[in-house]
């Protein structure tokens, strides 16, 4: 089976001169489709710059990165920005919704950005939400819901262009710890179906576990990868 | 995009009042005062613009505007009259007198004393009487605004009795021609009149004021008439573009306007490019989960861009609603800005310079939004 992510020898550095520090140091990695790994680490073990890299928003000095035998390492501007928006879904700490767009717009915004029409991609993003058990705050302002809900609605952009990649930056980390297993739960119903992979950085230790696979980070290094009790044979 | 662009626009009403107010204070600064400038300067050609019934001015070979006259000599008439095309030439003579009124009020005036016969070479928008009302003895017609300086408050009617040159004529009728440029009151009267108020310039013709034959082509007889006399002689809206580029080449009024409507330029460029500036970079964070989940940097200019386009629409029209809501205010027959308007050139500049100013801002406001990471949305 091809690998969704597949990165070798991936090397990134940051400043110039007496300041330069290298956040990653060729870190090989890859994602099976169906499995949703946990990345772990101390704060400033490049967790952060690894996801960014394995979806092409940084680019490393060193290295092959693969998303579903693409090299996007190869792949510049537009046409990167477009496969990324295609085939890579995000779920961020601070939620990041648009305030000005109701909840169903915010779900919608992939859908928009890939061409289709705004009233199509609202409706698309209501049945989602209603599938998320949202639909009564579809059409309510980011600031009118909860954490937990501004999430879910996070989790519903995620989603809706149905990706083949989800990257989740500390989903849970505004989140009270039963809105976390809540949306946790969800994702793990939503996000690990259809063979999609997920990618987690995370520092919540409550939610590890649902991961099938848990890497450790340290000091730009993969100290440990090891399988979770769900997955271990 | 579009709509997403204007709901991000829009969600931030307190900045987007502030867009549209600087957008719609450059373009009130520079059509209220390109309308100034175009309507002061036009004083200088009024007495051309409002004589409709001429085809063409002949003057002095020296003569370089409407307000800097030469006297011509009586045989040019003639001479003039020769010439194949011309159907009628009519004397008018342009001199200035001290008008006194029985209540003591003292006012400088420009005396146009036109053909005894024809009367030809006036305005013919009359607020009271007729042209005809001329041919009584001592008999002058005052334009509207120079009976209000005046008389003040006072009913528009005739048969006041005034001193002009210590001469007394009567007002018979009361015109509605656009002020001059250097006299604040215009006065018509006929030609031998005018040579009683003002005896040594009164009767001496600048102008001679021609008529064309039918079918003639008026710039073809001017051709000819300069060629026969060595006049100078120019159909009327070539005497009046004449007469407005001398004043602006020949006084600091097109620079004292001009730096005014340049700092209304600078003045929008500086409000909405810093506004805009703020708008877009309290807008960072969204352009970078846009561009994480997919959306192009040629995308995010458009979607900039019509966000510009649209505070432009609004502060333009909010600006040119609110100029031309002066121009009407004050363009009255009583008005001491009587006359002044909103040409719609300037309206068109000003529209250009509304979208100038916008792609400035809009692409000052961009470079940091096209080079942002987007990978900056991992950062909390």
């Amino acid at each position: 089976m091809q690998p969704i992510v597949d990165a070798r020898g991936v090397t990134k550095s940051f400043g110039r001169g007496e300041t330069r520090t290298t956040v990653l140091h060729g870190i090989d990695f890859t994602v099976m489709p169906g499995e949703i790994t946990f990345i772990i680490g101390p704060s400033g073990c490049g967790k952060t710059t690894l996801v960014s890299v394995l979806a092409g928003m940084l680019k490393a000095e060193e290295g092959e990165v693969s998303l579903f035998g693409e090299r996007i390492d190869r792949m510049r501007g537009g046409r990167l920005t477009r496969f990324r928006g295609r085939s890579v879904g995000f779920i961020f700490q601070q939620f990041n919704l648009i305030p000005a767009l109701d909840a169903a717009e915010n779900a919608g915004v992939p859908l928009v950005v890939a061409g289709e029409r705004p009233s199509v991609a609202r409706r698309k993003g209501v049945a989602l939400l209603e599938k998320l058990g949202l639909g009564k705050q579809a059409g309510k302002l980011p600031s009118q819901l909860s954490g937990g809900q501004q999430q879910r609605v996070a989790i519903a952009r995620a989603l809706i262009h149905q990706p083949g990649l989800l990257i989740c930056d500390e989903p849970t980390a505004s989140l009270d710890a039963k809105s976390g297993q809540a949306v946790m739960e969800l994702l793990r119903e939503l996000a690990a179906s259809d063979n999609r992979a997920v990618i987690v950085v995370t520092h919540d230790d409550r939610i590890y576990p649902f991961a099938d696979r848990i890497v450790e980070m340290s000091d730009g290094r993969i100290v440990d990868d090891r399988r979770t009790a769900r997955t271990a044979p | 995009m579009l709509s997403i662009a204007l709901k991000m626009l829009f969600g931030d009403i307190t900045k987007t009042i502030g867009l549209v107010f600087g957008i719609a204070f450059s373009v009130l600064l520079m059509t209220q005062q390109g309308g100034f400038f175009i309507g002061l300067i036009s004083r200088s050609a009024s007495i051309v613009l409002d004589a409709r019934d001429v085809d063409i001015w002949v003057m002095d070979a020296a003569t370089e505007s409407a307000e800097t006259t030469q006297p011509l000599r009586a045989v040019d008439f003639y001479r003039i009259g020769g010439v194949p095309g011309v159907a009628s030439v009519a004397p008018l003579a342009r001199s200035v007198a001290t008008i006194k009124t029985a209540e003591g009020r003292t006012e400088s005036a420009a005396v146009f004393g036109v053909d005894d016969a024809s009367l030809r070479g006036m305005t013919d928008k009359f607020m009271v009487g007729t042209r005809d009302d001329l041919r009584r003895p001592d008999a002058i017609a005052i334009d509207v605004l120079g009976y209000t300086k005046l008389w003040p408050g006072a009913p528009i009617e005739v048969g006041r009795s005034i001193e002009l040159n210590d001469r007394r004529a009567v007002i018979a009728a009361i015109t509605d021609a656009q002020p001059g440029f250097s006299a604040p009151i215009i006065v018509n009267t006929r030609l031998s009149q005018a040579g009683i108020f003002s005896p040594e310039t009164g009767t001496v013709p600048t102008f001679a004021l021609v008529t064309v034959a039918p079918g003639a082509d008026r710039a073809a007889v001017a051709e000819a008439i300069g060629a026969a006399t060595g006049l100078k002689a120019m159909p009327s809206d070539a005497f009046a573009a004449m007469t407005l580029n001398y004043v602006i080449a020949n006084t600091g009024i097109a620079f004292s306007f001009g730096v005014v409507i340049g700092l209304g330029a600078i003045v929008g460029v500086a409000i909405v490019g810093l506004t805009f500036n703020m708008f877009i970079g309290d807008l960072t964070r969204q352009f970078a989960v846009l561009k994480a989940i997919g959306l192009t940097n040629g995308r995010i200019v458009l979607m900039v861009l019509a966000q510009a386009m649209v505070i432009a629409f609004i502060g333009y029209g909010i600006g040119l609603w609110a100029a031309s809501g002066f121009f009407d205010g004050v363009n009255r027959p009583t008005s001491d800005l009587k006359g002044f308007y909103l040409p719609w050139q300037i309206a068109v500049a000003a529209a250009v310079a509304t979208i100038v100013i916008s792609i400035i801002a809009t692409f000052v406001s961009l470079r940091r939004v096209l080079r942002l990471d987007p990978a900056t949305v991992f950062r909390g």
